[in-house]
């Protein structure tokens, strides 16, 4: 009797389910939605207000800055200043929709600084949604009035985040090779700037030449490798404290350098006696361990984010190709084989894209691919364009391009370049020097 | 869309339950109850019911059809009530008499309404009108019983029998108004089909709004918005179905606010004409996949 009562309930429970889940959507028409455009969204940026709801000089550069930064990032497409309808509002009064939706306009921001005293000031700012008339975020920073550049970077941050699901990389640097001088003599600096090439320093005096600088994921420490009295060492420096540590004096060649995601290993590659194969070093006792054994060239080794794999190139099947093996150098597998030559692959933050750079009769291209090789498509081309890193949102590449050399005994300009991800926005960053080799930071911390 | 899934899980409640108690199958334990077969009684009456001559009988049928007609005519526009005479009131008192039989047929033609009701769901709403047509046939077969109860006067009897089936049809138009309130214009809504051609055009006109970010290609879920909208085609309201979703996932926020967006910004829809009332609530289901195809 229980039992048959049991079954009942069960039965009823079934059916009730199955009636409230069909009958949730049941009574309405449904219509499918397959298709839409992926483009930018017009947006507008009002100067932040002063405290009196008037003009503020660094209000104007704080939106000036998120507007460049937003605009730069491929995604947004910011309306001239000159087409408002109605004045900068403070962001805690709602605006009059109906003056910004005639502009075609989908996104307000507005914002306020209030200064607290001398050296601090409050910025506040509210992104408003203009068609659906309604806030989506609001933030009050309080910060030294001089940080107003990063304030912004953190602004466009939080807008990137909100109107793309994305998380941003403004508030980021990139450290770089900066290059000058001829040809013949050329000096090699290392420099640090804001990843949209403010806040310029340069790390390293030019003494001795510098290479392959690489950010740590996880800290803010850069390792490179620097050629001292003619021997390659790699060094760690840390840029909160300004220290730098000799990792180790290695003998041939050594190249590329790179920390492993947890940032308590660097993998590298090491030339001796003409063959060149794959090394980790682990950083807490400098204990140096081989990956592989094999006659050819491997090298710029970059493991993936979960540190269980790594991409390398080598040419160990005849022309230079990308090859996948386990972190601890075993199941090596060819994943390039489209046509040309594969070299400095890097592994995408979020996991599901390989940058690299490709040769291709005289020509030059960065490219991205799955980590099982298919999809390739190629980005970027120069005469010589090399050295792709990842933003940290895995939306934005940078790398340098080299024009071609000219006869006359000074060097071919070099310069960085960002393109976002669908290849379509390229953008070049100005640097006081030349630049080559950059490399992307993670986030700042807060 | 609370609201309603409360009343609708009430109701279904209150069916299963009645089904639970009303069917026999659903009982493992209970004996299986015969089913009692209801055999309609013949009126008895001191008279023989043989069948007429067929020609008597066609007269009575044109008869009938005539009485019809009249009444189908009088259904559309009702008469006003008539001034009741002395001559009226006795034939009522006379009429009183056969009351018993007049409720019969009044029960008849009430049941039958009843089915009616209950074939709501059949999206054929003018046949309401028609339907009694078919029972008809067995009001003839008890008028013409009961023309042949008061044969010495039928021209009397033909009379009050039209008015008491004037008044019993409309008593039972009547209930079914009152019973089923505005069943008759949803019968009508439900009727009300929509091709592809008009689906594809409203479909076309907000795919062209719907901007959004590389970020889009993230969401893997189906964005579903639901959107009211007035009869002009205007959006009344939109919201975000998958509120959990909403707030959990920032791919899915920043993509299902674009395509509210897109809604809003695609208003009015391009309703097809007539149909408008169809599309007072639709739920418009956003899908990111196509990115992946880029």
């Amino acid at each position: 009797m229980y039992k048959s009562f049991q079954l009942l309930i069960f039965q009823i429970i079934i059916v009730l389910i199955t009636l409230i889940s069909s009958l949730a959507f049941s009574e309405d028409l449904r219509i499918k939605i397959n298709s839409g455009q992926v483009e930018p969204l017009p947006i507008a940026i009002a100067n932040f207000t002063g405290e009196d709801g008037g003009s503020s000089e660094i209000g104007m550069q704080i939106s000036t800055v998120v507007s460049n930064n937003l605009v730069g990032s491929g995604q947004f497409k910011a309306i001239e200043s000159a087409a408002f309808i109605a004045p900068p509002t403070n962001p805690s009064v709602r605006p009059n929709f109906m003056d910004w939706t005639p502009l075609g306009i989908k996104a307000l921001i507005t914002g306020s600084i209030k200064n607290i005293n001398n050296q601090q000031i409050e910025v506040e700012f509210r992104l408003w949604d203009v068609i659906a008339e309604t806030d989506l975020i609001g933030l009050r920073l309080s910060v030294n009035s001089r940080a107003w550049r990063r304030v912004a970077h953190i602004i466009s941050d939080e807008i990137f985040e909100r109107l793309s699901g994305d998380s941003g990389y403004f508030d980021t640097r990139i450290v770089y090779v900066a290059e000058s001088g001829p040809q013949n003599k050329r000096i090699k600096r290392l420099a640090i700037m804001d990843q949209d090439g403010e806040n310029h320093q340069f790390l390293t005096d030019g003494s001795f030449l510098v290479l392959t600088p690489r950010f740590s994921p996880t800290s803010q420490e850069i390792t490179y490798l620097a050629y001292f009295k003619n021997e390659p060492r790699v060094y760690i420096f840390n840029l909160e404290t300004g220290q730098q540590e000799l990792l180790g004096s290695f003998p041939g060649m050594t190249f590329a350098p790179r920390f492993s995601p947890s940032g308590e290993k660097i993998i590298m590659s090491l030339a001796e006696k003409g063959v060149t194969d794959i090394y980790t070093m682990d950083l807490n006792n400098q204990k140096v361990e081989r990956l592989t054994k094999s006659p050819s060239i491997d090298t710029s080794p970059s493991f993936s984010p979960d540190g269980k794999k790594i991409i390398f190139n080598s040419d160990r099947g005849g022309t230079q190709q990308l090859y996948i093996m386990d972190s601890n150098g075993r199941n090596v597998k060819r994943i390039s084989f489209g046509k040309g030559r594969y070299a400095t692959p890097v592994w995408a933050p979020k996991g599901e894209l390989i940058a690299f750079t490709k040769m291709l009769k005289n020509k030059f291209y960065i490219g991205v691919m799955s980590p099982d090789g298919s999809g390739e498509r190629l980005l970027a081309q120069g005469y010589l364009v090399e050295g792709p890193t990842w933003a940290p949102n895995g939306r934005v590449l940078m790398y340098f391009k080299q024009e071609a050399p000219i006869d006359d005994g000074k060097s071919a300009s070099v310069n960085l370049f960002k393109i976002d991800i669908t290849g379509f926005r390229e953008t070049r960053i100005v640097t006081p020097t030349d630049g080559s080799d950059p490399a992307w930071s993670p986030l700042l911390p807060n | 869309m609370i609201r309603s899934t409360f009343i609708s899980f009430g109701l279904h409640s209150f069916l299963l339950t009645l089904a639970y108690f009303g069917l026999p199958a659903l009982k493992n334990n209970e004996p299986i109850e015969l089913p009692i077969d209801i055999v309609e009684d013949t009126p008895i009456s001191s008279k023989t019911s043989l069948k007429l001559g067929e020609a008597k009988e066609k007269k009575i049928k044109k008869i009938n059809k005539k009485i019809e007609k009249e009444e189908k005519i009088k259904k559309t526009s009702p008469p006003p009530p008539p001034i009741p005479t002395k001559k009226e009131v006795e034939k009522k008192v006379l009429a009183l008499k056969k009351d018993k039989e007049i409720k019969k047929i009044a029960k008849l033609i009430k049941k039958k309404p009843k089915i009616e009701v209950k074939k709501k769901n059949k999206p054929k709403p003018p046949k309401i009108v028609k339907k009694p047509e078919k029972l008809k046939n067995k009001q003839k077969e008890y008028l013409a019983k009961g023309i042949l109860k008061t044969l010495t006067k039928p021209k009397i009897q033909q009379e009050k029998i039209k008015k008491e089936k004037r008044n019993s049809n409309q008593e039972v138009l009547n209930k079914i108004k009152t019973l089923v309130g505005n069943s008759n214009r949803q019968v009508q809504q439900t009727e009300i089909k929509l091709s592809q051609t008009e689906l594809n055009k409203i479909q076309n006109h907000v795919q062209k709004f719907w901007k959004m970010s590389y970020g889009a290609s993230e969401v893997k879920a189906i964005i579903t918005l639901k959107i009211s909208t007035n009869t002009d085609g205007s959006v009344k309201n939109v919201s975000i179905y998958d509120k959990t979703l909403y707030q959990k996932d920032k791919f899915f926020r920043a993509t299902a606010d674009a395509a509210r967006r897109a809604v809003l910004d695609s208003s009015p829809l391009p309703l097809p004409k007539g149909k408008e009332k169809k599309f007072q609530n639709i739920l418009m289901d956003f899908n990111t996949s196509f990115i992946n195809e880029y």
